[in-house]
């Protein structure tokens, strides 16, 4: 079961799973880099319209298989496969947002020069861009410094803006690595209604965090040590797996069972 | 390829440099001040030079030595001497002279009998300045003296009576020269420094920023979003390419009428084809940028880059030596080097009035250095994210 996404890109039309249907297939991938085995051979399936909260701590491998997933790295073995296509592949490409851990933007443009390239790159022209952008400037409560150069924003308000771009052309799918390092509490809660609210248009999102207070916002959870998934679920049965009462806890009885078992 | 994505990057990337006021003052002024800068070491004006004239000496050869006297107040710090023919070479070699202009003792009854005299321009030719300025001055004033004699024979040709039918414009002798005691014609800002320049810094420009452009693209991590992007790696090479093509011909183009209005140096070309030498030049330049600054972790390593990349290309490209004259071991690093071959075509149009073809081979080789390039960059374009 699928549906036709808008086409984008040229004669390239591609069609995205429906709610519930698997969106994202990752399959046995490993990731080595010398020694170090940063993801080790990790298997799980993301569904669409879900929110699949990636939970770990720095170093466990959450920024490298994010980074396999959009296409920016060549797995060592193993296969991803989005929206029914081998990664990477141009035909998806118009419908994945991708936030990156450093706020990726062009300091010496201002916040809505930033966001007017990347509608560009992504096809957004006109009235539908310019709607586009301060509806998300608005949303990330930068509409008042739209005309300001990005190297004079705090960091908090560059991650704001950093989101804005990654989210400004409607994707379907959005990586978001840590998106709320460096944002006040009030405004990350503000974040995950927006997320929530994508959820329910049908964007799947796949939202890397070691806030684990966050972690119940999401739809489900993979938790991830060491590049291994240490457990896979909904919040509320990880925590009634493990006996706890809440996720950090859960995350070390998880954590400890991964040691036994060596 | 998407034309609207490159014309979203190259967009951007005009945009980023247009608020950059200080690199735009660097890109425009900064030739114009280093051209005014040699220009005045190269072409010193300053010494009085004197000129040795041989003049005609057989049967009514006053007329034309009156004529010549009446040419020569016109010459600015010009001194003129009359010395023998035997004389010449000690004259010159005594530094009594710096140049000659040495007419046949029978000038003016050659012209009589309808034959064309030759008449010579000796060169002292130790300094390549002043034989120069010299040469200029000599040829000058040997034309106006053809100019005179042609006017006043189409005069007498009427009888003298009523204005003539035309004016020939004919100089009815042959000018013979330079011969040089000395050296040889040597490379002067005058006649062949000026083109060059538009190669140099448009080259050396477009590679420091784009280089500079795409580190930081990918320290700011924007390269990654890029990619991620419906983008591909042609489009993002050739979104460079474009952003930078136009500040190369806004450059170029200063550079050029700073050269004709000020330096007020002879200029006679196709400004299309300048252009299209300099449009090659900067595609190649952009992708070596693109190439290099993948082994740079920061901004001080890409200045590291420069005297390898444009320092060997402006002794060994023939800017200031021809490549003739240089070692035979360094002759042939001159032949792959892409600015060797821009400023022959550069030279070739703005001096010589080449036309396409007669670049065709430099043109050829830019290309080839274009494409080499953007193989370069695509190969290394994998690192650039990794």
């Amino acid at each position: 079961m699928t549906e036709a996404l808008p086409d984008t890109q040229q004669g390239e039309s591609i069609s995205a799973p429906m709610q519930g249907m698997p969106m994202v297939v990752i399959a046995q991938l490993v990731k080595q880099f010398g020694k170090l085995r940063a993801v080790d051979n990790l298997s799980m399936t993301i569904n669409a319209g879900e929110t699949y909260g990636l939970i770990g701590p720095n170093g466990s491998g959450k920024t490298t298989l994010i980074r396999m997933l959009v296409g920016l790295m060549k797995p060592t073995s193993g296969t991803i496969s989005i929206m029914g296509e081998h990664v990477p592949s141009p035909k998806i490409a118009p419908h994945i947002g991708y936030m990156t851990q450093l706020s990726a933007l062009y300091l010496d443009l201002t916040a809505k020069e930033n966001m007017q390239f990347f509608c560009r790159i992504y096809g957004l022209h006109g009235k539908e861009q310019n709607q586009r952008i301060s509806e998300m400037l608005e949303r990330v409560e930068l509409a008042d410094r739209a005309n300001d150069v990005v190297g004079t924003f705090s960091g908090g308000m560059k991650q704001r803006l950093s989101l804005a771009c990654a989210l400004v052309h409607h994707p379907r799918l959005a990586f978001l690595d840590e998106p709320t390092v460096g944002v006040d509490p009030e405004l990350r809660r503000s974040f995950w209604d927006y997320f929530e609210q994508l959820n329910n248009e049908g964007v799947t999102l796949i939202v890397s965090t070691h806030h684990l207070d966050e972690a119940s916002r999401c739809t489900r959870l993979g938790l991830m040590r060491s590049g291994k998934l240490l457990a896979q679920d909904t919040p509320h049965e990880l925590l009634r797996r493990s006996g706890k009462e809440n996720m950090e806890d859960a995350f070390l009885y998880f954590a400890r069972q991964q040691e036994a078992q060596k | 390829m998407n034309i609207a994505r490159i014309r979203a990057l190259a967009g951007r990337i005009i945009r980023q440099l247009l608020r950059d006021k200080r690199t735009l003052a660097l890109l425009f002024i900064a030739p114009l001040v280093v051209m005014s800068l040699l220009y005045l070491v190269l072409t010193n004006t300053s010494s009085v030079h004197t000129l040795a004239l041989v003049l005609p000496t057989g049967i009514e050869s006053d007329r034309v030595n009156a004529l010549i006297d009446k040419l020569l107040p016109g010459q600015d710090k010009l001194k003129t001497i009359n010395i023998s023919t035997n004389a010449i070479d000690s004259t010159l070699n005594n530094g009594d002279a710096d140049a000659a202009i040495v007419f046949p003792p029978d000038f003016t009854q050659q012209l009589a009998q309808g034959q064309k005299p030759h008449v010579q321009i000796v060169l002292e030719g130790s300094d390549p300045t002043v034989a120069s300025a010299m040469y200029d001055a000599s040829n000058a004033l040997v034309h106006q003296l053809g100019v005179a004699i042609a006017a006043i024979r189409t005069q007498e040709l009427q009888g003298g009576q009523g204005t003539p039918p035309f004016i020939s414009n004919d100089i009815p002798f042959t000018i013979d020269g330079p011969r040089y005691l000395h050296g040889g014609p040597q490379y002067t800002f005058n006649d062949s420094l000026a083109p060059v320049f538009i190669g140099v810094f448009s080259f050396f420009f477009v590679f420091v920023l784009t280089s500079v452009a795409f580190l930081r693209e990918r320290s700011q991590g924007t390269i990654e979003r890029v990619i991620v992007s419906p983008l591909t790696h042609a489009e993002l090479v050739m979104g460079y390419v474009c952003g930078f093509v136009l500040f190369a011909f806004v450059q170029s183009l200063l550079i050029l009428l700073f050269i004709i209005l000020v330096l007020r140096v002879h200029y006679s070309g196709n400004l299309a084809l300048v252009f299209l030498v300099s449009a090659l030049l900067t595609i190649g330049s952009v992708n070596l940028g693109i190439f290099l600054s993948t082994f740079a972790h920061n901004e001080f390593q890409i200045v590291q880059f420069v005297p390898l990349v444009l320092g060997i290309q402006v002794f060994l490209s023939g800017i200031f030596w021809p490549i003739a004259q240089l070692p035979a071991a360094l002759r042939p690093i001159s032949y792959i080097l892409p600015l060797t071959y821009a400023n022959d075509a550069l030279r070739g149009v703005m001096l010589k009035n080449s036309n396409i073809g007669d670049i065709s081979v430099q043109l050829t080789a830019l290309l080839i250095f274009a494409l080499l390039m953007i193989v370069l960059s695509s190969l290394t374009m994998r690192r650039q994210i990794a």
